[in-house]
């Protein structure tokens, strides 16, 4: 699109039209300007406050001219103008997507350790931490004794995603993904269940492991 | 066995506070000669204490708490942790303030610069070899060793073993189905080995290798097999003893604590129910110096679980082709109602063993006003037609009052087992033979008490004999000081209870202790409800039922087998009300869903007498309703209804019928002691045969009842114990 | 230079580039084509595809924020979802990272034979996920036996 945008006058085009505007509006607020430098350098500070208008018969007449020949539209027009002519900051998503950090906090997932088990071993730190007690978490011994959870559901309508869980979380297990694109149409599927967190992890495994390893000398 | 050694180190440092507690009743009028007290100070605060009174138990006195994880002051004095070592001037090292006993002017300093660089180097060397797996722990949130790393410990670590090579790893053991060992956690306290040659009189627990190759175990691979092997679990300060069907499943910090009544023997201990998402996970000890101390029997403890199973959450309805349907209450109550209204006053209930005052008093005012007095108990107690053994309080109770039965110094238990039937009076009775002398007597089938007794024979002609003065025995316990005598509900349940009852409770009387206020006469019961039940004016026993030949028979949580097909007739109606679907839900024609001890707000009155209430930790499964309530819809629904609307109300009633049992937590006196045994003695006839006991192993311990039946953990203990006799 | 210079002041260089860019798109018709689908015309350096045929290009010529972009292959027509990017090539599209994955050991060296295929966002069709209990229920209910 931008290739159509022909007449981007920008930068250029702005200046060829503010000689023109200067003109009129500006004669007041440069003699302001110089005024206020000055005090700066005397007094070494500048007074910002609003300023009572001078009552001097040139400055009342401006301001009477002004307001007359409605300057300030044709100012606001020039903007305006000005503008139409730049290349637009709009992100053509879901084309193009908005920087994001490492650190993103995104959508919740589970992971494993390389060989296939899950890291989650239900100490239930994350539950106690979650300020918006968004985790609920339920737990029993294996059948080869080791620790770990039946349920470890998140409910994503309470989740503030303040991270919190993966601060908390000893193994590494909880992690907010860089996944920001779950938004759903029914309440009752942002309701994640152990299932669907682990899975989550199996698909973004490769991204959280790059993510994890480009803060890795901060933690 | 370790009763003479013990009975010296314990005296000269176990806490007064125990004995003084339990016995201020008993001992008030024994003066005892004040020994003068000596002052020392605990930082620079004066304190008056005892000679013979250790540094640790002198700064409890003021609120000073000292670190400690060998020191419990129901055990024996280790001194092998070192945590609680603290400074006294001119002493150039520091001192283990639980087993040094102070001395004159000593000063004191629990918070002192050596104070804490001693606490901070034992703490820094216990957690050398102590395993980081926190997460993992089940101690996790409730662990000594934590809360007192994060207070006494040092802010950094000098361990740099990065590479993890150097700790110290211990192999777990396997002690039963109950408690899980992770030794690698364990900090040698020794409390756990204490408790069981102690408290629980198995010598199974002890330590080999030393230094760094200590290990605490059973020497060789044995189950701990005991009555009360769960109190290790509370014992034990780290998580190397944690709690095996409990194990992963709730922090400490997420569940809901409800201080509750154990119900499951008659004893009544104070539990704390922990409970989440609607479970009961756990149930823990809690504490009562007249009851159960701080311990709680196995049974009490893990058939937790039981609640979860086989638990009836429908009513239920007999379709006419013999199958039990489930129905909405309304059809149920209406189907009840119909039954009940065509039976007239043949109409007649039985009273199981976890069955709670409220829940009697509403059946018994039902069935009166339906003109039926056919209110029986499942356990038989002697009674006779007209004056029954049950008029007179004392003679059903444990009259002298479980802390009391450490004092005494000559017991004679008959017809019970005290180990199995209430494991807490039987730790009060070891105490008594460990530290007081107290000599033990039994009639009955020899079993192992965890201490040594004198077995006088299971036959009852020996009671006979004693009764009338002829054995020895009865000589020894006219010159006893305080002399018990404890005679169990399941012997007196014999056909020839009454003599039973008739000859020892005169007997018994005939006794001149020393204290005048001293009960010998005890009997301890073995079903929660019993006692509720007889002070309410139920008969004991179903004889009368069976023969009256009811219409209709409300089974209330009665699955002890007394009631079976056969000895009722075939046209009867039987309604059970109750939380299982143990024996007595398959008899039914109409099943109304009832609570469970947790699940409700009850009473219940223990075999000495005390009436204690439970509270709802949880709300009842499905469409399980408190009992009382579903007695009060189906008056109701019948036409006559009950006058009590709330919890309230009921107990406005239960204080009209018997005011003590809204008397939470207090032991009435009894009296009327001769005119009991005089009724009783009446009804006397002679003594045929053995005694016997329904649990003579640990094997019979487990599953007494519909809970416990129901409990998979329980059916594991009996596997495992049944497993280990065999091999053994 | 001077015309050149006069020619981007009055912005004519962007028609050329428009010219570029419908040439590159082979033609006119192909380049309204393309506009439809993707409401832009854009053309840069294809740095890679995935599996499921997105194609992902950058041109610096964008400022940061434009210069990094995703085409949608063509079955997916108009059904076209951020969802759809593939997990591996989300970090370099949001500029986490200016490796690709191929170029991302990290990456390269995560690959485990546990781990899934991606999915889109499936809400709203019914392959979409539903929330169920992973516990056993907390009751077991008393079940009458049948012969009595």
């Amino acid at each position: 699109m931008s290739a159509i945008r022909i007449f981007t006058a920008c930068k250029y085009g702005k200046q060829a039209f503010r000689p023109t505007i200067r003109f009129s509006s500006t004669a007041v607020s440069e003699t302001k300007d110089q005024h206020s430098a000055l005090k700066a350098e005397h007094g070494g500070y500048i007074y910002v406050n609003n300023q009572e208008p001078s009552m001097d018969f040139k400055d009342v007449t401006d301001r009477a001219a002004q307001t007359m020949f409605i300057t300030e539209i044709f100012r606001g027009l020039g903007v305006t103008l000005g503008t139409i002519f730049k290349e637009p900051a709009t992100i053509n998503y879901p084309f193009e997507k908005g920087p994001l950090s490492p650190r993103f906090r995104g959508e919740h997932a589970l992971r494993r350790y390389p060989s296939g088990e899950e890291r989650c071993i239900a100490c239930k730190l994350c539950e106690a931490i979650c300020p918006a007690q968004a985790i609920t978490i339920e737990a029993e011994e294996r059948s080869d004794g080791s620790r770990r959870t039946t349920r470890y559901d998140i409910d994503m309508t309470k989740c503030i995603y303040c991270g919190f869980c993966q601060e908390a979380c000893p193994v590494d297990a909880i992690v907010e993904g860089p996944n920001f694109e779950f938004s759903t149409e029914t309440h009752e599927e942002l309701l994640y269940n152990k299932e669907k967190l682990l899975g989550n992890g199996d698909k973004w495994e490769s991204e959280i492991a790059s993510n994890i390893h480009a803060d890795h000398l901060y933690r | 066995m370790l009763r003479v050694p013990l009975t010296r180190a314990i005296c000269l440092t176990h806490s007064s506070r125990v004995l003084v507690t339990a016995s201020a009743r008993l001992q008030s009028n024994i003066p005892a000669k004040a020994p003068e007290k000596v002052e020392v100070f605990i930082d620079d605060q004066p304190v008056m204490v005892a000679p013979g009174t250790t540094v640790l138990q002198a700064a409890a006195q003021i609120g000073v708490e000292i670190p400690r994880f060998c020191y419990h002051e129901r055990l024996a004095v280790a001194g092998n942790c070192r945590m609680c070592l603290v400074e006294v001037e001119k002493s150039p090292k520091p001192v283990a303030a639980c087993a040094m006993p102070v001395m004159k002017g000593w000063r004191i300093k629990t918070n002192s610069e050596m104070t804490r660089k001693a606490r901070e180097g034992v703490m820094e060397f216990l957690l050398a070899n102590h395993p980081l797996d926190c997460p993992i722990c089940d101690q996790g949130g409730e662990c000594d060793l934590q809360d007192q790393a994060m207070v006494f410990g040092s802010d950094r670590s000098r361990f740099t073993d990065i590479d993890h090579a150097g700790k110290r790893a211990v192999e777990d053991k396997d002690i039963g189905p109950l408690v899980k060992t992770i030794m690698t956690r364990c900090i040698h306290c020794t409390r756990c080995i204490r408790f069981a040659s102690e408290i629980a009189g198995v010598d199974d627990f002890g330590t080999t290798g030393r230094g760094n190759e200590m290990q605490v175990g059973t020497y060789v691979e044995k189950l701990f097999l005991t009555e009360l092997s769960g109190n290790v679990i509370d014992l034990c300060p780290v998580g190397a003893l944690t709690n095996k069907p409990y194990s992963f499943s709730a922090r400490p910090w997420e569940v809901r604590k409800i201080d509750s009544i154990d119900v499951l023997d008659a004893l009544g201990s104070n539990i704390v129910v922990s409970t989440r998402t609607g479970e009961v996970l756990r149930i823990l000890p809690r504490e009562n110096e007249d009851i159960n101390e701080e311990w709680l029997s196995d049974k009490s403890r893990f058939a937790c679980d039981g609640l979860k199973r086989q638990r009836l959450i429908t009513p239920m309805l007999r379709k006419p082709n013999g199958e039990l349907e489930a129905v909405e209450w309304e059809t149920a109550l209406i189907g009840v109602a119909q039954a009940v209204q065509n039976a007239g006053d043949k109409v007649a209930a039985v009273a199981g063993s976890l069955v709670d005052a409220e829940q009697l008093i509403a059946v018994k005012d039902l069935l009166n006003r339906l003109g039926s007095e056919l209110l029986c108990t499942e356990q038989k107690f002697p009674t006779a037609d007209g004056t029954s053994g049950t008029d007179f309080r004392s003679n059903y109770l444990l009259n002298s009052s479980i802390a009391a039965c450490e004092e005494a110094d000559l017991v004679l238990l008959v017809g019970t087992n005290p180990r199995y039937e209430a494991p807490l009076l039987n730790t009060r009775l070891r105490k008594g033979y460990v530290h007081k002398e107290q000599d033990i007597a039994l009639i009955g089938p020899k079993v192992d008490l965890s201490y040594r007794y004198e077995h006088l024979g299971n036959s009852s002609s020996i009671v006979q004999d004693i009764a009338s003065g002829k054995h020895p025995f009865a000589q020894r316990l006219k010159s006893a000081k305080r002399p018990l005598v404890i005679v169990g509900a399941n012997a007196l349940s014999r056909s020839d209870g009454k003599a039973f009852l008739a000859g020892l409770h005169s007997f018994a009387n005939q006794l001149t202790p020393e204290d005048k206020n001293w009960k010998v006469w005890n009997v301890l019961q073995t079903n929660a409800s019993q006692v509720a039940a007889l002070d309410m004016g139920y008969k004991a026993g179903v004889e009368e039922i069976v023969a009256a030949g009811p219409k209709v028979l409300f089974l209330l949580g009665a699955d002890g087998g007394a009631i079976n097909k056969d000895n009722i007739p075939k046209d009867c109606f039987v309604v059970y009300l109750g939380h299982h679907g143990d024996n007595g839900a398959p008899l039914a024609h109409a099943i109304l869903p009832g609570a469970a001890y947790t699940e409700k707000q009850a009473t219940y009155v223990n075999t000495e007498g005390r009436a204690q209430q439970t509270l709802v930790a949880i709300t009842p499964p499905g469409m399980a309703r408190d009992d009382w309530k579903i007695i009060r819809a189906l008056s109701e629904v019948i036409g006559t209804s009950l006058p009590y609307d709330n919890l309230d109300e009921i107990r406005d009633r239960l204080e009209d019928v018997a005011p003590h049992l809204v008397r939470y937590g207090r032991l009435e006196e009894n009296n009327f002691y001769a005119q009991a045994a005089q009724l009783a003695k009446l009804q006397a006839s002679s003594l045929q045969g053995d005694i016997d006991v329904k649990q003579r192993t640990l094997a019979d311990f487990f599953m007494t009842d519909s809970i416990s039946r129901a409990s998979p953990t329980m059916a594991k203990c009996v596997q495992a114990v049944k497993k280990a006799q065999a091999t053994a | 230079m001077r015309i050149r210079d006069l020619a981007i002041y009055f912005g004519f260089d962007k028609l050329q580039r428009l010219y570029q860019d419908v040439k590159i798109h082979g033609g006119l018709l192909m380049a309204i084509q393309k506009f439809r689908r993707f409401d832009d015309l854009k053309s840069g350096r294809l740095i890679g595809q995935d599996k499921y045929g997105n194609k992902y290009y950058e041109n610096l010529y964008y400022f940061f924020g434009r210069s990094r972009w995703v085409e949608y292959p063509e079955y997916k027509n108009c059904e076209m979802d951020g969802s759809q990017v593939a997990p591996e090539w989300s970090g370099w599209l949001s500029y986490r990272t200016d490796a690709p994955p191929y170029a991302d050991p990290i990456k390269i060296y995560t690959k485990y034979k546990w781990m899934l295929d991606h999915s889109e966002n499936l809400s709203g069709t019914k392959h979409a996920y539903m929330p169920y209990s992973t516990t056993k229920p907390k009751i077991e209910a008393w079940v009458p036996k049948k012969d009595d």
